[in-house]
């Protein structure tokens, strides 16, 4: 792992035309796997967002599909139960013109005592290139890697990682607040991520992304469920980079002007670090009322799936500072990116 | 049956018993050390602790040697021949075998396995606490005493309930056993990955609070004072204590006298945390001035890909301050002794999901290796390294080992020394190791000292080829191996 620079000036960037299969053009990515945001460069941070515009452009045509990857087979193999991610890296793979196996673990030969390794030796046989990878142990993703031979996507593994929601998040903002081309709109901006940090890896690929990028992120929700960030934060400053924790939701929210609630689990109560949901939404829920003390036209995230009604107001969710249905809409777009860029990486 | 005859000539004499290292020579005869010459004046020029070192064949206080029950990782016989290969003359085998060793028909089979082997380094064993290890009713402690094991313990895990601990060191103190205690509240650790801390943060990972090490050692001391007070006997061992906080309070009860002894491994003095990102140096390469860990990330420390299996252990790497707490206790005495918690594992237990693999690392052949390379760095003296393999844990032993508590470079007694060289380094592979177990962090790194001979009661235990001629270099007269 690379530590990811912070902010630099970036060269130009020569976008692909995505038409056209990613190995038959040049194409600035040399990354073979995708397994954090922590090792991407600003560089690439601008080619991943540039790519992705093309991909949304795509997303407006009559047929949404492209020939770029056509003969490639995208396997999706997921150990974890989700809906949103799986299918949004099938439509994105469909939309390349890839061949797509799906592997859901609780139906596979996982549930027959199969080693991780060994599956995935199994489905490189099966004719796998691109692997697709969700898992709830933290680091699985870069076993995996070791051992298939074309590349790996993470999904989300554990508490550690989910890099395209990171990357799609920064995509949704620069949209909304960015003016176009390198600029990500997120420099000086203060961000916020409410909730459940200690267990989310949501929040920490987007505490790589985000610093990377210039942010003034803070992080808030009950102290249980920050514990450690406080020393990664101090640690990060001495590093160039900074952010902020803290259990006052008050003081997190004022003139915000992004603001990402996270997902509140029912386990939350019975491991103790918790009393209850209704607390919970009491304290900590993102409510109209707590919205207004954020910056006029602040933006609503949430990387789903919601609890509404708990970490986030059914009446936020919906409303206009909303743009979580936009995030389900790039996360095709950035899928499309990733899956395109990685696929012209040779792997000799 | 003859023994074999050594000659080494201008070569660093460590003997720890007389508390004296210099230049010197020794000659073994017929397995007998014969003479033990110190060097001085123009005899002993250009000789220096740099070069080959002679000392006390080294005792191990915590080995998993998995047999019975798990011979893919590591046999008595493979396990023994690590221990040589480390110059370990003395291993004590951790009772958490399948079935565990809580009786004396489970110890005569290791026994005897052992005796099979044919190997000279002596094999001691740990009985269990409880019965099946499983902390609910007393092992047969009485019976293994009589049998032969050296001390009690649930290794592996803590003794289950306090009231058992206590009843443990009462009935153990009277047998005149020490309980070797795994320290570890295991309310704090359930489905614990890593030491708890900035880079467990980083990586997502479940953190091992090094509270749970000093509630349990907390216990540990409280129970040891209230039975002390009726059984004068009463021991506690505190094995692979890895926390600066729980060896603070070692030292706190050492002071005020109660019987209290314990062992630092090789890997929480050396390695932290940061391994598990994938960085690679030794603990005291990554502190700053005031001794707190420094950022593996910003120091562009990370070299290996994060999450290798190799590096999860119990109890876990800790931070570089704790490394250097654990170097901090071996200069000042509360740790007793360096035990390696060699901990074998198959393939098949550690190449998978790093939350899933097995905790352990296959620690007993670069356990000196990594003891002189905090030699190297000034962390510890030669001497004092040498005392914590040699001495120290002969005094936790006490009478019970076959050299009977002397452990020095002895004139008369059978042979029992190890010959390294410090100014040769040698590639950590597996092929290299003799154990089954080739799950260590350190495949593929250099470490200094390899070992050139290890004797064994009289007996060579390993003997290093030389790298051209594949002949062996110290006893390569004919008519001298037995």
């Amino acid at each position: 792992m690379n530590v990811m620079d912070g902010p630099e000036a970036i060269p130009e960037v020569v976008v692909p035309s995505v038409d056209v299969a990613p190995e038959s053009q040049p194409v600035g990515w040399r990354h073979r796997h995708l397994l954090d945001v922590d090792g991407l460069t600003a560089a690439d941070l601008d080619l991943v967002m540039r790519t992705a515009d093309a991909m949304l452009e795509v997303l407006t045509r009559p047929i949404t599909k492209v020939p770029a990857l056509r003969g490639r087979n995208v396997t999706i193999l997921f150990y974890e139960a989700s809906t949103r991610t799986r299918v949004s890296f099938e439509v994105a793979a469909k939309n390349l013109s890839a061949d797509v196996v799906n592997i859901a673990a609780a139906t596979s030969s996982v549930t027959k005592g199969e080693s991780l390794v060994d599956t995935v030796r199994t489905v490189e046989a099966l004719g796998a290139q691109m692997l697709v990878i969700r898992h709830a142990v933290s680091g699985a993703p870069y076993l995996a890697a070791e051992i298939f031979g074309g590349s790996v996507l993470n999904g989300g593994d554990g508490w550690h990682a989910h890099p395209t929601q990171a990357l799609l998040d920064l995509y949704t903002m620069r949209s909304r607040l960015g003016t176009g081309g390198a600029d990500l709109g997120v420099a000086g901006k203060k961000i916020v991520i409410l909730g459940d940090v200690l267990h989310s890896r949501v929040a920490r690929s987007n505490i790589w992304s985000l610093t990377a990028a210039g942010a003034d992120l803070w992080l808030c929700g009950p102290a249980t469920l920050l514990r450690g960030f406080e020393a990664w934060a101090g640690r990060g400053a001495a590093a160039g980079r900074r952010f902020n924790v803290t259990s006052d939701v008050a003081a997190a929210l004022r003139d915000a002007d992004v603001v990402m609630a996270l997902r509140i689990q029912r386990e939350r109560m019975a491991s103790g670090l918790l009393p209850s949901m209704r607390e919970y939404a009491a304290r900590y829920g993102l409510t109209a009322e707590r919205l207004r003390t954020a910056h006029p036209g602040a933006l609503v995230m949430h990387p789903g799936p919601m609890n509404e009604g708990v970490e986030i107001a059914a009446d936020v969710a919906a409303g206009t500072q909303s743009v979580i249905t936009d995030q389900v809409t790039n996360g095709v777009a950035i899928r499309m990116a990733l899956l395109y860029l990685l696929a012209g990486v040779s792997h000799a | 049956m003859s023994g074999p005859d050594v000659d080494l000539n201008r070569v660093w004499l460590v003997d720890p018993v007389a508390g004296r290292e210099g230049p010197g020579e020794i000659v073994v005869t017929d397995g007998v050390l014969k003479a033990v010459t110190w060097l001085s004046g123009a005899e002993a020029d250009g000789v220096d602790a740099t070069g080959v070192v002679v000392a006390p064949g080294f005792i191990d206080l915590h080995v998993h040697l998995r047999e019975p029950g798990n011979e893919d990782a590591e046999t008595v016989a493979s396990g023994l021949a690590a221990a040589a290969h480390g110059g370990f003359t003395t291993v004590c085998a951790m009772p958490n075998t399948t079935p565990a060793l809580d009786e004396p028909s489970v110890l005569a089979r290791v026994r005897s396995a052992a005796l099979a082997s044919g190997s000279p380094v002596e094999l001691l064993a740990h009985g269990a606490v409880t019965a099946g290890r499983s902390g609910e009713t007393l092992a047969a402690m009485g019976e293994l005493a009589d049998a032969g094991v050296v001390g009690f313990s649930d290794d592996g895990s803590p003794v289950r309930s306090a009231s058992i601990l206590r009843s443990a060191l009462a009935y153990a103190g009277a047998l005149g056993l020490p309980i070797v205690e795994h320290a570890e509240d295991h309310t704090l650790t359930e489905g614990a990955e890593m030491g708890e801390g900035v880079v467990a943060t980083v990586l997502g990972l479940r953190g091992w609070p090094v509270a749970a090490e000093f509630t349990a050692v907390a216990r540990g001391l409280a129970l040891l004072a209230d039975v002390v007070v009726d059984v004068p006997g009463a021991r506690l061992h505190l094995t692979h204590v890895s926390t600066g906080e729980a060896l603070d309070l070692i030292r706190l009860a050492r002071a005020r006298g109660l019987p209290v002894t314990c062992d630092v491994t090789p890997h929480h003095l050396a390695l932290s945390d940061e391994w598990v990102a994938g960085a690679r140096r030794f603990a005291w390469d990554g502190v700053d001035e005031e001794g707190a860990a420094r950022d593996p990330w910003a120091d562009r420390a990370i070299v290996a890909g994060p999450y290798a299996s190799s590096v999860r252990v119990n109890p876990p790497l800790r931070c570089a301050k704790d490394a250097l707490a654990c170097l901090a206790a071996l200069r000042d005495g509360t740790a007793d002794a360096i035990a390696t918690d060699h901990a074998p594992h198959s393939d098949v237990d550690k190449t998978v999901e790093f939350g899933q693999a097995a905790n352990g690392i296959s620690g007993i052949e670069t356990a000196l290796g990594l003891v002189l390379a905090a030699v190297d760095a000034e962390q510890l003296t030669l001497l004092r390294a040498v005392e914590a393999l040699t001495t120290g844990p002969a005094a936790v032993l006490g009478d019970r080992t076959r050299r009977a508590g002397v452990v020095g470079l002895v004139e008369g007694a059978p042979a029992d020394l190890v010959v390294f060289d410090r100014s040769e380094r040698w590639t950590v592979t597996a092929d290299a190791l003799a154990s089954r177990g080739k799950n260590t962090p350190l495949l593929g790194m250099e470490l200094s000292g390899r070992v050139l001979l290890t004797m064994a009661n009289g007996r060579i235990a390993y003997e290093a080829p030389t790298p051209t001629d594949g002949q062996t270099r110290i006893t390569s007269r004919p008519g001298t191996l037995t």
